[in-house]
C-alpha cells in the first residue's frame, strides 16, 4: 500500500495492487463527491498523459483502475509514475462533460417502488417525482453491469436506503433509486434498488460504437413522461 | 467458405472464444477469454499458428459433422477422450478433417474445459473487437449465446493467426498461489492465516463467472457482511458473500462488485482452478507481488 500526497485535501489517494497485472488507484473508502470527482478528474489526467505500459484506464465510483502489462513496467515504477501524476499541477483537464436529457416514465408497472419511495420521504408521488428530476445529476461511473450508470447525487432529504429484498430481474431501462442517486439499468438485471420507473433509453449496444453513450463525467436530466 | 461443421451434439455451456475483449471495462464488459488459457495457446501451437478464435467445450464433450470442405484442427485442454470417425484418437492431438468427418470428444478423467482449434478463423463477427462469446452480457461468438446441437460454423482463410503457445510444465498439484486482495486489510489476522492454513473445496456451482467454494472449516463462518463502494474486479478475485461463501470471480465476470475480496488468484495459476473439477480439495499459498511477474514472465517468454 502506497500513500500518495494528494494536493486535495478531502482525498489522500492509496496505489493498491488488484491482481499482478492491475491496479487501483483510490481516492476515498466511502462514497462522497469529492472522491467521486478526484477519481475522474485523475482518469482524465490518466487520458491526457499516458504512461506507457499502461494498457486500460477505467473510473469507478471512487478509484481508477489501470490495468497494466507487468512486463512493460514494474509496479513500483508504475506506483512512481502515478504518485508524480497525481502531485503534477494540472490545470484545465477539459472533461467533455455533456448533458443528457433522460426521459422516465415513473411509477405504474415498471415503477412499482415509486409509492413506497414516496412515502418513506414523506412525498406525494408527485412530489416526489419533481423533487428527483429537480436537480441535474452526474454519472459517477458505468459499472456492475454493461452500460449500467450510478448518477448522483440527490440532496440528503431524498436518501433512501436500498431494498431488504433483491428482486432477482429487473428490465433494461428500469430506472432504481437508493443511497442518494439514481442508477439506469441498460440490460436486465438482479438489483435491491428501488424501481422507479423506466426509460426507453438504452446506454448499451454491443454494436454501436461506442457500444455506450452515457460516460463518467457527463450530466443528467431527467424528465417525466407524461 | 473453405468449410462448414456442423455441430451435432454439445455440452453446455460450450462456447465459441478468442483471446478476449480486453479495454471495455469502461463499458462494464469483462475480457471473456477461454477459462484454461494455456490450453487454449498450447491448441495454436501444436497447429503452428490457428484462426483466432476457437471452440470451448465444458466436460460431456462436443460432436462435429464436417459438412463441407476440410481443415487442420487441434485439441488440447483436461484429459477428454476422443474419436475420429470412430477410431480412438489422442488427447491432445492434431489432425485433418474432411467432408463426411465426424469428430467425437467424449468425458474423460481430468478438467472441465476443453479446446478444438482449426486452422481456420470461424466466420462470426466481431462484437466490440472480438469473437469471445461473452455469456453474462449474451454478446459475441455465435449469437452472444453457447452452441447449440443444430449449429454450422463456417470456416474461412484467417486474416492473422494466434501463434499460441506450448503448454509449459506447469505445477500440476500443490496450492493455487493468491496475491492478498483488494480488501484483505478488512479480515482480521486470524482469518488470514486460516485462509491460508485450511482446505476448500471446489464447488458443481461454476461457471465462466465464477466458482463457488465450499468452506468446511468455516474460515469465513463470521465473516459480517461489510459495505463496501462498489469497485473494479478482476479474473481470479475471491469475494466472500454475505453469508460466508467465496466464489472466485472467472473469466466473464462481472465489471465491479461490492463484495469484500481478500486475494487474487495469480493469473499463472487461474486457469489450474478453472479445470478443478466439483469435489476437488483446493488450498492457497500467498506469494508477493514480484514472484507473480515472475511467474507470468516465465509465462510469456516463448510468445
Amino acid at each position: 500500500m502506497f500513500a500518495a500526497d494528494g494536493s486535495d485535501p478531502a482525498a489522500k489517494p492509496l496505489v493498491l495492487p488488484l491482481g499482478e497485472s492491475a491496479l487501483l488507484v483510490r481516492f476515498g473508502s466511502t462514497l462522497s463527491q469529492a472522491a467521486n470527482t478526484a477519481a475522474l478528474r485523475f482518469a482524465r489526467i490518466l487520458e491526457l498523459r499516458p504512461i506507457a505500459g499502461v494498457v486500460e484506464v477505467v473510473p469507478n465510483l471512487v478509484s481508477v483502475l489501470l490495468r497494466y502489462e507487468p512486463q512493460r513496467i514494474g509496479f513500483h515504477h508504475l506506483a512512481g509514475e502515478i504518485g508524480l501524476l497525481l502531485t503534477a499541477a494540472v490545470d484545465d483537464v477539459g472533461a467533455e462533460a455533456r448533458n443528457h436529457i433522460v426521459k422516465v416514465a415513473f411509477g405504474g408497472e415498471a415503477g412499482p417502488d415509486l409509492p413506497d419511495v414516496a412515502e418513506r420521504l414523506g412525498l406525494s408521488a408527485g412530489a416526489f417525482v419533481a423533487a428527483h428530476n429537480a436537480s441535474r445529476l452526474r454519472v459517477l461511473a458505468t459499472g456492475f453491469a454493461p452500460g449500467f450508470v450510478y448518477c448522483g447525487f440527490h440532496p440528503e432529504r431524498l436518501h433512501v436506503p436500498r431494498r431488504a429484498e433483491v428482486r432477482p430481474r429487473v428490465a433494461a431501462g428500469s430506472v432504481l433509486f437508493a443511497a442518494g442517486q439514481t442508477a439506469i439499468a441498460a440490460t436486465d438485471i438482479p438489483t435491491g434498488w428501488h424501481v422507479i420507473g423506466h426509460t426507453q433509453l438504452r446506454n448499451f449496444d454491443a454494436l454501436r460504437d461506442p457500444p455506450t453513450l452515457l460516460q463518467a463525467g457527463d450530466t443528467i436530466e431527467f424528465e417525466a413522461t407524461t | 467458405m473453405t468449410a462448414k461443421l456442423l455441430v451435432s451434439n454439445t455440452s453446455p455451456l460450450t462456447t465459441v472464444q478468442d483471446l478476449g475483449r480486453s479495454g471495455m471495462l469502461r463499458h462494464g464488459i469483462s475480457a471473456s477469454g477461454p477459462m484454461d488459457s494455456q490450453a487454449f495457446a498450447a491448441a495454436a501451437a501444436a497447429l503452428g499458428g490457428a484462426g483466432p478464435a476457437g471452440i470451448e467445450f465444458t466436460t460431456s464433450g462436443l460432436d462435429i459433422e464436417v459438412v463441407a470442405g476440410g481443415c487442420r484442427f487441434a485439441l488440447a485442454g483436461g484429459q477428454f477422450t476422443a474419436s475420429l470417425n470412430d477410431v480412438a484418437i489422442a488427447w491432445p492431438d492434431v489432425g485433418d478433417l474432411q467432408q463426411g468427418d465426424r469428430l467425437h470428444i467424449g468425458p474423460g478423467p481430468v478438467g472441465n474445459y476443453g479446446y478444438l482449434r482449426f486452422d481456420k478463423g470461424i466466420h462470426l463477427p466481431l462484437v466490440m473487437g472480438s469473437q469471445a462469446t461473452n455469456l453474462r452480457a449474451g454478446i459475441g461468438g455465435f449469437a452472444g449465446r453457447a452452441l447449440a446441437a443444430g449449429d454450422i460454423l463456417g470456416l474461412i482463410e484467417p486474416e492473422q493467426l494466434d501463434p499460441g503457445q506450448q503448454a509449459v510444465a506447469a505445477a500440476s498439484a500443490g496450492p493455487i498461489r493468491v496475491l492478498w486482495g483488494l480488501h484483505a486489510d478488512a479480515f482480521p489476522p486470524e482469518v488470514h492465516s486460516r485462509f491460508l492454513q485450511k482446505e476448500f473445496v471446489i464447488t458443481s456451482r461454476m461457471d465462466r463467472m465464477g466458482v463457488r467454494l465450499d468452506d468446511p472449516e468455516g474460515v469465513f463462518r463470521a465473516s459480517s457482511g461489510l459495505s463496501l463502494v462498489s469497485d473494479a474486479v478482476v479474473a481470479g478475485d475471491i469475494q466472500i458473500l454475505g453469508d460466508g461463501t467465496p466464489i472466485v470471480l472467472m473469466r466473464d465476470h462481472q465489471p465491479t462488485g461490492g463484495y469484500p475480496r481478500i486475494a487474487t488468484v495469480i493469473g499463472s495459476d487461474l486457469d489450474r482452478l478453472a479445470q478443478m473439477r466439483p469435489g476437488t480439495h483446493v488450498r492457497f499459498e500467498s506469494v508477493s507481488l514480484v514472484h507473480a511477474h515472475r511467474l507470468s514472465t516465465l509465462r510469456s517468454a516463448s510468445r
